[in-house]
């Protein structure tokens, strides 16, 4: 089988990689709900191909500090290949004195997810993408201005050209990001060998906690797919993380982005409204999205919070029903897992699901 | 550092942010109160009082800590540790870093604020 791998630090394999992406990108198989699929080659927008140009430039992008207002933060900052792109923070790195409030989500098969963000208010990595660099406790950029700071790099604006035959503009920015994120990706893990056929991919550990995933855990019914994600947005109870309330700096982020998105109570907010601010609608109260499931051993802690720090915890979480909110979706009820169901489980979660991760070096920064 | 004492070692370096107002004369206070052997202590009355670090607040925690004031004044005015301030930011800067705080435990580089169980299982893998 052919895999749109990249090996980043390769250029002959980059170079094969891109070219493989070109030609499959039709071939793509949606995930469909409720079972599980092997990895098989990532969705790619018509209008947004990969090209190994592209996706070269897009790395540089993605390690350059220009990208921030103050020039200490690039999007390796909260997405470090170092720490499962991610930055094992409960509460994501911010932009200096100020502070997040939200959990950084793991790149890793980001290519697999849409929509993006916790809350799902992007529908394309492109959109994604100038998200962070504009938001004023992520990257606090003026994207006027990065594209005025970048056409000032000679390098640059010769990438530019040779990649989209035009000048440097916010959108290509955030389409060489996207076609660059798009090559972040676990594959071959056991899990995949497994649903491909082979029997013995799993340990009997593994395959227990497979059969406890699938069956008596109903985990299949949001965490579906090749990414374990039916894309979709839940209310499952996850307690609040305190420093919403505790740290007047969160609670103001968590203020700004409930105003800027239209909610008008929101200086009397305590609780993050999740999918709410986008939809408006009540039934999206505190819902978040299915987060992706690989590499969970890199990506800890977890939750849109960061509130549970290990996987036993996760596990915990869900064996009890989910966590108590009055508008808390229905799927959830207490399973009263065993202590081996629960090892079981967690072997599954954590060694049948690991695969091969991209290997991202620091490129040469113009 | 009291659960490890005598077998771990605490190096603190200095960054003071390049756009905040008084990050560097704050760090000329950490440095003027250990000349008067109160570190630790005005480190900790500078994380605990932020923003508030403009001179007057911190020659008060200084006057709460009972240093020697006139000599602790005279080091804020000018900027008596500089030197060392500039070299710790180069060597910041040559590392690549740029964010605050940034640890290194035995080379391992942990960013960011962490609890301190977090420390603690890399410092116990680190002792073993």
């Amino acid at each position: 089988m052919i895999h749109p791998i990249i090996e980043i630090q390769n250029a002959k394999s980059l170079r094969l990689a891109a070219a493989v992406i070109c030609l499959v990108a039709l071939l793509v198989t949606t995930a469909s709900a409720a079972h599980l699929e092997s990895l098989k080659i990532p969705p790619v927008p018509a209008d947004n191909p990969q090209t190994l140009e592209k996706i070269e430039l897009g790395k540089k992008l993605f390690f350059d500090r220009r990208l921030s207002g103050d020039g200490t933060m690039s999007c390796v900052t909260c997405h470090d290949p170092e720490t499962g792109y991610s930055d094992r923070l409960a509460i994501s790195l911010s932009y200096p004195t100020t502070k997040n409030w939200r959990n950084s989500p793991s790149l890793i098969n980001i290519a697999y997810n849409n929509p993006l963000f916790w809350d799902g208010r992007a529908k394309s990595l492109e959109e994604q993408a100038l998200f962070p660099m504009m938001s004023a406790f992520e990257m606090n950029q003026n994207l006027d201005f990065l594209e005025e700071e970048l056409k000032g790099v000679p390098e640059y604006v010769d990438a530019f050209q040779k990649v989209f035959g035009g000048e440097i503009t916010r959108q290509r920015i955030a389409m060489a990001l996207a076609s660059f994120e798009r090559t972040i990706i676990s594959r071959n893990a056991p899990l995949d060998k497994f649903l491909d056929g082979d029997n013995n991919a799993l340990t009997p550990e593994q395959k227990k906690g497979y059969e406890i995933f699938t069956g008596k855990g109903k985990c299949t019914q949001c965490h579906s797919g090749a990414n374990f994600t039916d894309n979709k947005f839940y209310n499952i109870g996850v307690p609040d993380n305190p420093v919403l309330i505790n740290d007047p700096r969160v609670t103001a982020t968590m203020r700004f982005t409930a105003k800027v998105s239209g909610y008008k109570e929101y200086r009397s907010l305590t609780e993050d409204p999740g999918r709410y601010l986008v939809t408006k609608d009540k039934k999206d109260w505190k819902a978040f999205k299915t987060p992706g499931m690989r590499e969970l051993d890199l990506t800890a802690p977890y939750m849109h919070n960061g509130v549970f720090e290990t996987i036993d915890d996760v596990i915990e979480f869900f064996s009890r029903g989910g966590g108590v909110d009055k508008n808390k979706t229905p799927l959830l009820a207490p399973l009263n897992l065993s202590d081996a169901e629960k090892q079981s489980l967690k072997a599954f979660l954590l060694e049948a699901l690991k695969g091969e991760v991209t290997v991202v070096k620091m490129p040469d920064v113009p | 550092m009291k659960e490890y004492d005598g077998r771990i070692r605490l190096v603190v370096k200095h960054y003071p942010y390049k756009y905040r107002d008084f990050s560097h004369i704050a760090a000329e206070a950490s440095l003027a109160a250990l000349d008067q052997g109160k570190f630790c202590e005005m480190h900790e009355y500078l994380l605990k009082k932020s923003p508030r670090l403009d001179k007057a607040s911190l020659i008060s925690y200084a006057k709460e800590l009972g240093l020697d004031l006139p000599k602790f004044t005279d080091a804020l005015d000018t900027m008596k540790h500089i030197k060392i301030i500039e070299r710790d930011k180069k060597l910041a800067v040559d590392m690549d870093l740029y964010n605050t705080p940034t640890f290194f435990i035995n080379g391992r580089k942990v960013v960011g604020n962490r609890p301190y169980e977090y420390f603690k299982k890399i410092i116990e893998e680190e002792l073993k």
